[in-house]
This record gives C-alpha cells, sequence and structure tokens, in this order.
C-alpha cells in the first residue's frame, strides 16, 4: 500500500471512491486545488464543523470509508453555497450527496432525523408536516382558521411506487 | 525511373519502442521504385543527415522518403541536408511515425508496425510525383508598424529605431506609457514606474527614427509579410499639436467634469484634458461626447477653452484623417486589462465602496494619484487601521478566466509592503491567497521581504465579504496552517484582480489575421520554440497581449520581438515557401468562390480583355497566399491547384492507402 494514514492506519479505499467518482458522473467534480473558499463560507461549520475542502481531499486520496461512516456527511445544510462559488466548478454538495448515498448503500446508522423525513413522505407525501403559524398578533393558526382548503392525502399507489424507488440502487 | 531513398527513424525509443523498425525498413526495401532503405537512431542528428548525403551522392538518388516525427518539428532540417547533397528541397517526403503512430498506439506494438508501413507504402507513392520547387524572393519595406504605445509598444519601437528601422507608432488614447504609466512602484525592486518608464517615453518621442500617433487606430491592414499596407485613422484632438505647450489653462476654465480614465475614474477630469502628468506627447485633447461645443455642434455655445488658450491651440475645426503607411511587419502590442471584479458578485466589489481593485491601489499609493499617495479608505478618507488583500480574484477560476494572472501574488506583496512603509505600525496586513507565485528572479526574496515586514499571511480565501453600518468590512476566512476559522475585520479589502484580453484584440486579431488562444489572447505560433510571432508571417506579438505578464517579461518579449522583425526584414528581401496556389487560366470561369472563401485575402480578380470579350479571372498574389488549399477545394472547374499538393499526388497516395483493402461488395 503506498499510503497510509498514520493517525489512524487507515489506508484508501479505491473501489469505493470509483463509486463515488462514478455517482458523480466523471472527475471534475471533486477536481479541487485546496482554496478553502468552501470551508470559508460553510454554513454548517461554526456548528457543526463540517470542513468541505477535507471531504474533496479525503475522496480524492481515497480514503472514503472513515467518511461514508462518520457522521459529519450528514451535518451540510445544503444551502449550495460551496457549489456557487467554487472558483474549479467542483462541487462538495455533490460529493457529500454521494457519499450519504454510499453510507446508506452499507447499512451505516443514518440520523434520526432523516429517517423522520423518510417517513413522514411515506404517511403524508409531504417533506415537512402541515404546523401552525404565528400571526403578527402573536396568534397560532392553522390552516382551518386561515380557510385553507386541507392539504390531500397521496393517492394509494404513492407509498408503493416511492418504496419502490428506494428500494432501487444505482 | 525513380529511385527513392527510405529512412526510418528510431528517435531513440520514442517510435523504436513501439514500432519494429526493421521490419518497416525491409518492407520499404521491397516498395517499387526505391533504391536504398536504412534505420537509424536519430536521423536528425549529424550522422543521420550524413547517412542520407552518402547515399544520394552514391545511389543517385532523386526523392527521399523520411519516416520520423511531425514535419513540423524536422522537415526544414531534412531539406536542408537534402540540399546540401544537391537535391532540390522539396523532393523530401515527411512520414510521420511519431505523432501519428507510435505515440497513439503504444499498447498495440503490432498493429502499429502495421500502420507504419501502410504509411511508408503511401508515403513512397507520394515522392514519386513530387516536383522540385524553387523558393522565391521578395523586396521588403524596412520599417515597422508597432500597435500599442505601452512598454511592451514603447521597447520595441525604440529597438527597432535604434537598428535603423522606421517605425511607426500607433497609440489609442493621447498619451504613450499603457498600464505601466499607472502604476506606484514596481516588483521586486520597487522601482519607481514613472521614473523608469518616462525616459524611455520621452525617447519614443524624441527618436528620429519613430513617427508617435497617439489618438489614432488602425483600421485596414492590406499586403502581406514584407509588403503591408495600413491604414491609420487620426481621430482628432481638436487641440492644434503644434501650438499647444501643455500650460493647461484650458484644463482650468473647461466646466465639464468627466471621470478620469487614467485615474481608474477615482477622480474627475475636465472635457478639455492632458491624460496624465507625465503624458508624452503632452498636448491637451478635448472628449468630444462631453465637450458642449462638440455635443451641441453650436459655435455660440462655451469656447472657455478656446478664449483661455494664449497659445490660440484649441482647434474645434480637426477632423479625423486617414494615414496610410507601408511597412514590412508588424508589432502587436496591445496589452490587457483588468478584470471587472464585480462580476464575482460574492466579494462586493461596486456594492461596498471599502473594497477596490489592485490597479485602484495602485493609482492610490501613487504620488501624483486622487490621493497624492495616501493610503485610504474611500469611504471617510481615514488611514486604515487593518487592510487585507483577497487573491486570485476573476483568474484561476472556471467561471471567469482558468489561467493564473502571473502578476496578482506579486503585486499583492509589492501593495503589502507599500502599505506598510507608509502606514508604519499602525496597520494590520492579512493576506488570503490559495497558492502564493513567487518564480522570477529575485521575486522569492522578495516574498521573504514582506513575510519580515510583520506581515499576514492566510493560507485560505473568504467565501464572501460583508459590510457594516459604518462601512467597514469583515469577512470569514478558514486558515489551512492554524485549521481555525477566522473572522478578518479591514476597513479597506483590496482585490487582486487578473489580467483579462484587450476587448480591442477581437477586431485586432481579425484585422491581421493572426488568431487568438482558447483564453481569449493573442496566440503565439508555438508554445515554446516561437513565442514571440503570430501565425501569419510578418506580424509579431509583445507583452500581455499574447497572454498575462509582468514587466520584465513583457520588456523581454517586446525586445525579442524586435529582434525577430529585424531578422526578417534587416536584409531587404525574404524567401518566400513555394507551397502556393497556381491558377490555371484556362480552367479558372471567374466565379469568385476563391476570392471570397481565401482568408487571407491572397487572391485578385484580374481582367484580361480578350479578342471576343472581357474575362475575369483569379490571381494568387503570391507572397500573400500560406498554402492552405481551401481555394483548391473550393473550386468548381479544379482550376487551383496547391503545389505539392496536386490532385495527382494526393490521388496517387490515397490509392496506394488502399492497395491492401479488397474491394466490398464480393464481385
Amino acid at each position: 500500500m503506498s499510503l497510509v494514514d498514520l493517525m489512524s492506519m487507515a489506508t484508501p479505499n479505491f473501489g469505493s471512491r470509483e463509486k463515488i467518482l462514478a455517482k458523480l458522473c466523471g472527475r471534475e467534480i471533486v477536481n479541487c486545488f485546496q482554496c478553502i473558499k468552501c470551508t470559508s463560507g460553510c454554513t454548517a461549520l461554526k456548528l457543526l464543523e463540517l470542513k468541505p475542502h477535507e471531504i474533496m481531499k479525503l475522496v480524492n486520496l481515497g480514503f472514503v470509508d472513515e467518511l461514508a461512516s462518520s457522521e459529519i456527511i450528514w451535518t451540510c445544510a445544503t444551502c449550495l453555497k460551496c457549489v456557487q462559488r467554487c472558483p474549479q466548478k467542483a462541487s462538495p454538495y455533490h460529493v457529500i450527496v454521494a457519499l450519504r448515498n454510499l453510507a446508506v448503500e452499507r447499512e451505516a446508522k443514518v440520523p434520526e432525523g432523516y429517517l423522520k423525513a423518510v417517513s413522514q413522505i411515506l404517511e403524508t407525501g409531504l417533506a415537512e408536516a402541515c404546523r401552525k403559524i404565528v400571526t403578527r398578533k402573536m396568534e397560532a393558526v392553522d390552516r382551518e382558521y386561515l380557510r385553507l382548503p386541507e392539504v390531500s392525502k397521496p393517492k394509494e399507489s404513492f407509498q408503493a411506487v416511492f418504496m419502490k424507488a428506494m428500494e432501487e440502487k444505482p | 525511373m525513380t529511385k527513392i531513398g527510405v529512412y526510418v527513424c528510431h528517435c531513440g525509443l520514442n517510435i523504436a519502442g513501439t514500432v519494429d523498425v526493421e521490419k518497416v525498413t525491409e518492407y520499404a526495401q521491397n516498395l517499387p521504385n526505391v533504391t536504398a532503405a536504412r534505420h537509424y537512431t536519430y536521423m536528425c542528428s549529424e550522422p543521420g543527415q550524413r547517412m542520407i548525403q552518402d547515399d544520394i551522392k552514391a545511389h543517385k538518388l532523386d526523392r527521399i522518403v523520411i519516416a520520423t516525427c511531425s514535419p513540423r518539428m524536422h522537415e526544414e532540417t531534412f531539406r536542408r541536408a537534402v540540399a546540401e547533397a544537391g537535391l532540390n528541397p522539396y523532393l523530401v517526403e515527411i512520414v510521420n511515425l511519431r505523432e501519428h503512430v507510435s505515440w497513439v498506439h503504444t499498447h498495440e506494438p503490432e498493429k502499429a508496425t502495421e500502420k507504419a508501413k501502410d504509411l511508408v507504402r503511401m508515403g513512397v507513392a507520394r515522392a514519386c510525383l513530387l516536383e522540385p520547387l524553387e523558393k522565391r524572393t521578395v523586396k521588403v519595406e524596412k520599417s515597422v508598424l508597432v500597435v500599442g504605445g505601452g512598454i511592451a509598444g514603447i521597447q520595441t519601437s525604440l529597438d527597432l529605431a535604434n537598428a535603423c528601422f522606421k517605425v511607426y507608432l500607433v497609440e489609442k488614447s493621447p498619451s504613450i506609457g499603457g498600464r505601466m504609466a499607472q502604476l506606484d512602484k514596481t516588483f521586486p525592486t520597487l522601482d519607481c514606474s514613472a521614473c523608469i518608464l518616462t525616459p524611455k517615453m520621452v525617447d519614443v518621442a524624441k527618436h528620429p527614427n519613430i513617427t508617435l500617433l497617439t489618438n489614432a487606430e488602425v483600421t485596414d491592414v492590406k499586403g502581406f509579410v514584407g509588403n503591408y499596407e495600413v491604414s491609420i485613422l487620426q481621430k482628432p484632438r481638436y487641440v492644434d499639436a503644434k501650438k499647444c505647450v501643455g500650460c493647461e489653462l484650458c484644463t482650468k476654465v473647461c466646466p465639464v467634469k468627466i471621470p478620469d480614465k487614467f485615474n481608474e475614474n477615482l477622480t474627475q477630469k475636465r472635457a478639455v484634458y492632458i491624460y496624465s502628468v507625465h503624458a508624452v506627447p503632452k498636448i491637451a485633447a478635448i472628449d468630444p461626447t462631453h465637450c458642449l461645443r462638440l455635443k451641441t455642434k453650436k459655435s455660440s455655445v462655451c469656447g472657455k477653452c478656446q478664449e483661455a488658450c494664449e497659445a490660440k491651440a484649441i482647434a474645434f475645426e480637426q477632423q479625423p484623417e486617414t494615414i496610410q503607411v507601408k511597412v514590412g511587419g508588424v508589432v502587436i502590442a496591445v496589452g490587457s486589462e483588468v478584470f471587472d471584479a464585480s462580476r464575482m458578485a460574492e466579494l462586493g466589489y461596486g456594492r461596498f465602496r471599502n473594497v477596490i481593485s489592485n490597479i485602484e491601489f495602485e493609482r492610490m499609493s501613487d504620488a501624483s494619484g486622487p490621493t497624492s499617495g495616501k493610503i485610504v479608505s474611500p469611504s471617510n478618507g481615514k488611514t486604515p487601521r487593518s487592510i487585507a488583500f483577497v487573491q486570485c480574484v476573476g483568474s484561476r477560476d472556471k467561471r471567469f478566466h482558468i489561467y493564473c494572472c502571473r502578476v496578482g501574488c506579486m503585486v499583492t506583496l509589492k501593495q503589502a509592503i507599500l502599505a506598510r512603509e507608509k502606514i508604519l505600525e499602525d496597520v494590520k496586513i492579512y493576506i488570503c491567497y490559495i497558492d502564493l507565485r513567487a518564480f522570477g528572479k529575485g521575486y522569492d526574496e522578495f516574498y521573504s521581504r514582506a513575510r519580515d515586514m510583520d506581515i499576514d499571511f492566510i493560507a485560505g480565501i473568504p467565501s464572501e465579504i460583508y459590510c457594516s453600518q459604518n462601512e467597514s468590512l469583515y469577512f470569514d476566512v478558514y486558515d489551512r496552517g492554524t485549521n481555525k476559522l477566522l473572522e478578518i475585520h479591514a476597513d479597506l479589502v483590496v482585490l487582486a484582480t487578473g489580467l483579462v484580453p484587450n476587448s480591442d484584440l477581437e477586431r485586432i486579431s481579425s484585422l491581421f489575421h493572426a488568431s487568438r488562444s482558447a483564453d481569449g489572447f493573442m496566440l503565439e505560433a508555438h508554445p515554446k520554440l516561437r513565442p514571440l510571432e503570430s501565425a501569419v508571417a510578418g506580424i509579431f506579438l509583445a507583452g500581455a497581449c499574447q497572454g498575462p505578464k509582468d514587466i520584465p517579461d513583457t520588456v523581454a518579449q517586446a525586445s525579442g520581438a524586435a529582434a525577430k522583425a529585424i531578422d526578417m526584414l534587416s536584409s531587404g528581401k525574404i524567401e518566400l515557401e513555394p507551397l502556393k496556389a497556381v491558377v490555371d487560366k484556362d480552367l479558372c470561369s471567374g466565379c469568385r468562390i476563391c476570392e471570397s472563401i481565401c482568408p487571407f485575402a491572397a487572391i485578385e480578380m484580374k481582367t484580361d480583355t480578350g479578342k471576343d470579350k472581357e474575362k475575369s479571372r483569379a490571381e494568387v498574389i503570391e507572397a500573400v497566399c500560406q498554402g492552405c488549399g481551401l481555394c483548391s477545394s473550393a473550386c468548381p472547374t479544379g482550376a487551383i491547384k496547391i503545389q505539392q499538393f496536386s490532385n495527382p499526388q494526393v490521388l496517387f497516395q490515397v490509392q496506394a492507402a488502399f492497395e491492401k483493402a479488397k474491394p466490398k461488395g464480393g464481385k
């Protein structure tokens, strides 16, 4: 092996790296020269310590396994600033999504919030549940009060189609 | 009966590593008309060349086929070698076994050898029909047109003029000096830019061999290498150049204020103005789009400058004038422009007053600039307590320009040092960079000098710059060295804006038929071996129009381009390749398709007055024709042929290519 991370004794996994690259349809998206602009502006950095430039470099070097099993890839807030502003038109966001897919494939632990979102969609067809809103007068009101129509339930076949789509591996 | 010699080159292992050269030689030996076939490690070397020459004499060879690298590389070498042995140099056929075979088929040596055999067979077939040709000599003008009066144009003009060439220096603005005249100090020695440039500008104006045409533009170019006819539009200054003494009385009374381009629009000038303090020639000019009299075209309007001028130099009646000159060569030295940082919205340039570009900093730092050399925050005019520099703005960025601007790092180091020297300890200076490139002579020493001066280097660039209510700026930047997210507060942010192609370049490149590269700059004939010339004979390149460049590189290239022009024109005549289009007058129908299609404007229609009626026929201006072959393939009657690429020559080669192939259809 030509490369070893002496802190964790991890070695690159080029097979998984190829999988990530295949998901990204090519190499350009990880073609990063480490200008750190993505990390400087990352929404998830200050609280959650997400460093997109580190992820780009780790994927480039082949240290994919550690990333795929880590919790850090689930912290991205998908604000897409890194995609917009990257001078090399690389995309940490897309790399992170590819890593998440790899993690799911490997049945790694997925944060609860994501599982909740899935069951939410299965039940109601919506990513977010209908909530009450607070008006300027500080009253909490619901759709009925605002005389908005009820949100329709998804069609019966929806669940089956959704589950099928979820199970289809790329 | 032709006697052909075939020579297969190993090119070290470049060819022999893939192609079985011995088999190819053996195969060539048995081809029709081949008398001798040999192979050798380096055919282009002295012993290799001698091998060919000896064979020509011993076997009385009259055609030579050399299977070697690309003809772009060594065709000239072999032509010379053959000529020394007494054979016409155009009886040599090059077969490209390196770029066309070994380098592209590294993994399939057997197939490569077969392809090499096919190519050699085709080469031998074509060689049989080669005709001896003679080079033609053309007389040339010993004068040169230099387009652009920046440091590149100035240096080229002076070098050419000192070598006794007549020079026409055309500059678009009312003064020469260009970008360098706007700079304060120059890296890596911190020479004052004006101190080293102004004497050269004066030399240009005074030199007896230089005709200086400011406020002028090239509008048309005709002719060919050695004999260009150029039309130059002399735009009116509305000031009599012979009478004006540059006293600036007029500029004090003019009521119209307009942004001063020389000061990067940081200050205002009047509609009648002198371009800069160091302007050469120091003659006023009137901006016709803003002058009240010229705008309204009424003689009763304003005219205050006319009243104030003691020399009676104001001349509202001046008209544009076209000047015709004949020159042998042209040096394009139009320079570059600075990237417009407002296109990179996240950095706030154009929205926040305290975010400035590096060229604006340069004007601010210059003693003759808007703040008389004081460095201030534009919002309040106070000395900044903290300055941040952000690198690679608009360059190394796939959204704008992918190339490195080659000057940004050094400009920033210089400006940081200047800021430190001018404001002393009272200022914090941060440089946010991606990679710091200090590659030239004395440049890394300059970088070290900056580190000694307590300038902080942050390895990382900000994603966005924010502005607080008092117009001071702040941004987050993650530093690679400390692995910390830093928040930097700055009263002044300087963006290292890169160099971009001049907006005139599109017009100029099409005027001279010289092409541009993918990045928009002028394209050199060869990136390594011919960097000073365009692909069009007699058109040379100097300075930042060919690619971003600092002053040392620009001056070196300018002197080089001058030397190239001298090399081409000094003998008063030049030799031209005989590979040109030839028109068969009897076949030409005068349809003018060739005239419209020729990219070099090398075809003229001539009218013959024959017995019965007038007939117009195409004629090739031999010195202009580059032998590209477009006309030959477009000609509906087959009247135009390209020498050495005539129909029989090419068809015989094609026939040889398919000799082994079986016809389809099974008949």
